[in-house]
């Protein structure tokens, strides 16, 4: 009755690990983020260069006197800013990423599992959120309680939760019908468990997804924001530069294209990390 | 077993059960009307005894066996579950209940949390339920796992690296766990081949007589229930049509649905095979949503009169406690 082969059981996280591994792009993309993340952590240290500082004469190309990416209209090292502007980048990224999941999952798992009167509240906020024009609401968060770190942080997780939130909803709904959610409820399992511990891990993939692209269009929307000049003015980011050498780019153009370069990797790695945790963390993907 | 109640008496009874969903129609303040999915059940089992609800999709046979264990609300009714009421309480007490009755769902494919290991599908009622130790689950699942057949290696795989056959193993080990007193089998093997159906339901025997177990047994297939019950229950769109013990169900049908069914189940035996005529229901069960006041069988039973279409029949004992809803059985 038995005679199919054994399975070595082993830990799921190995098991994902191997299936991540096998997903060529999103081993690329893993490898390309940590080298970003090495820069970003270590680049100060190794390359002490102060970002603020005049270094040379303005507008030198990439190159010139040993300058590799050479230097912006005021004369400061763009290797120097580009490492630096690093951090600001991925700590925003990812803290406003925390913040819009853990906003847009605890809504969208209530509004799921509870239905009723709390989804009909919970999604019409949603909506409410949902048509305000993001860049603009956040730049009102950001011009009233002024340019740090944190309120832009703050200020761009309180304008993307919305899609998770819907996503969370979509898959609660779905889970919360399955036959398996039943047979816990039927094993006396509590409400508070029920939603974090039985659907929730099942609701996790798109999730997961939604957040990596959220890492990404975060540092987008930092990038934009301080493309505005809506940033602090005592750090370097990506976004600052390029907002700062907008009106030279005809005659050094490498100055703006070398963030934007920046950002469109670093956006483009996380991407491809996402897309093969999706896949590594579905079991049903997994070989037999 | 527990000695708080009499010899005999019934560990499961259940008295006018009625399930009704409501249907919304046009947004916020739209009508509100209800889906009668079972309507005024009744019927009782008796300790050790297995009985069967069957009829066809759309019965409330499904329905009756979640509100009996309050995975669906009933409106109506009484449940009692050794002399204790089920419908109506929380907390503890509904804890209590729960370890006593436990549920073997339809689809081993869906039932199984597919992000948990076999072995904690299984002590997730021992943890939820009981004050077991952490070395006394380890003990109860190995034991579990050796009852059901699988193997104690296979403890720390997936449900996706399991057969449906043995999927609904891990399913049955999950029900046993809390050691309860009544198990509710929705459709067991109806997902299954049949060459694993006849492994599960003699697994599901050999389990009723090991742990003393009361099943009750929902299916569409008689076939399978004539293996398994002492008793039937027929319904039909939410109601009991017919209900008795297995002996006179099958050797002597009363209600035309009934009759209908037993004809349609496959015999290989050539003599009764030619005794037998296939009786064909012509049509579709109504629309529940909009009851008919007489006899709700009556559109397509091939013998209906205008009495049938008048009134609707009341489960009435028919002689030797055989009860059937039908004005033309006297």
């Amino acid at each position: 009755m038995t005679d199919e082969p054994i399975q070595k059981a082993r830990s799921p996280f190995i098991e994902a690990w191997e299936m991540f591994a096998r997903n060529r792009s999103a081993v690329a993309g893993l490898i390309i983020l940590v080298l970003i993340s090495l820069g970003a952590v270590f680049g100060p240290a190794l390359y002490p260069t102060d970002p603020f500082d005049m270094v040379w004469a303005p507008f030198s190309p990439p190159g010139d006197a040993g300058f590799i990416f050479g230097t912006d209209y005021l004369g400061r090292d763009l290797l120097a800013m580009i490492i630096n502007g690093a951090r600001v980048s991925l700590i925003i990224g990812l803290a406003a990423a925390v913040v819009s999941i853990v906003i847009g999952v605890t809504i969208g798992a209530l509004a799921g599992f509870y239905r009723g009167i709390i989804e009909e509240i919970l999604m019409r906020i949603t909506e409410f959120f949902q048509v305000l024009p993001t860049l603009l609401f956040s730049m009102v968060i950001v011009a009233l309680f002024g340019a740090s770190l944190p309120m832009i942080t703050l200020a761009i997780g309180i304008v993307s939760w919305t899609a998770v939130a819907r996503i969370t909803r979509a898959e609660f709904l779905r889970i919360r019908e399955l036959e398996y959610v039943m047979a816990s409820r039927a094993s006396g399992t509590k409400n508070a468990k029920l939603m974090f511990r039985i659907i929730l891990p099942n609701a996790l993939p798109p999730i997961i997804v939604q957040s990596a692209l959220m890492v990404g269009s975060a540092i987008l929307f930092e990038a934009g924001l301080s493309f505005l000049g809506l940033t602090d003015p005592n750090v370097v980011s990506w976004g600052q530069i390029i907002g700062s050498n907008r009106q030279y780019i005809l005659d050094a153009s490498y100055t703006v294209t070398i963030p934007g370069l920046a950002i469109f990797v670093t956006v483009l790695a996380i991407s491809l990390v996402g897309d093969g945790l999706n896949d590594a963390l579905n079991p049903k993907l997994r070989s037999r | 077993m527990t000695q708080d109640s009499p010899q005999g008496a019934p560990l499961l009874q259940v008295e006018n059960l009625g399930v009704r969903f409501a249907i919304k129609r046009g947004g916020l303040f739209g009508e509100k009307r209800y889906l009668y999915a079972v309507d005024d059940v009744s019927f009782s089992l008796k300790r050790g005894e297995t009985l069967a609800i069957v009829g066809e999709s759309g019965s409330g046979k499904t329905t009756t066996a979640l509100a009996i264990a309050r995975l669906v609300d009933a409106y109506t009714g009484r449940v009692r579950v050794a002399e204790q009421d089920v419908l109506g309480i929380e907390g503890e007490d509904l804890r209590q209940i729960r370890r006593k009755v436990q549920f073997i769902f339809q689809d081993p494919y869906s039932s199984l949390n597919p992000r948990q290991r076999a072995e904690d599908i299984v002590r997730e009622p021992l943890q939820s339920l009981t004050e077991t130790s952490s070395e006394d689950q380890q003990k109860i699942i190995d034991r579990l796992f050796a009852s059901v057949g699988l193997r104690p290696e296979q403890k720390r795989l997936f449900p996706h690296q399991f057969s449906g056959g043995q999927r609904q193993r891990i399913g049955i080990a999950r029900a046993l766990a809390t050691q309860p007193e009544l198990i509710i089998c929705d459709e067991p093997v109806s997902a299954l081949d049949v060459a694993v159906q006849a492994q599960i339901l003699n697994l599901l025997r050999d389990l009723q007589a090991e742990f003393g177990l009361t099943y009750l047994f929902i299916s569409h297939d008689l076939g399978v229930v004539q293996h398994m019950c002492d008793s039937i229950a027929v319904m039909y769109m939410g109601r009991v049509v017919e209900y008795t013990d297995r002996r006179s169900l099958f050797n002597d049908p009363k209600h035309p649905y009934t009759t209908a069914l037993l004809s349609a189940v496959p015999s290989i035996d050539k003599k009764r095979r030619a005794e037998m005529k296939r009786i064909s229901i012509h049509g579709d069960p109504p629309d529940p949503l909009a009851p008919q006041k007489g006899c709700h069988f009556a559109n397509r039973c091939p013998m209906a009169t205008d009495t049938c279409q008048q009134s609707q029949p009341a489960l009435t004992d028919k002689g030797n406690g055989h009860m059937v809803a039908c004005h033309l059985v006297t």
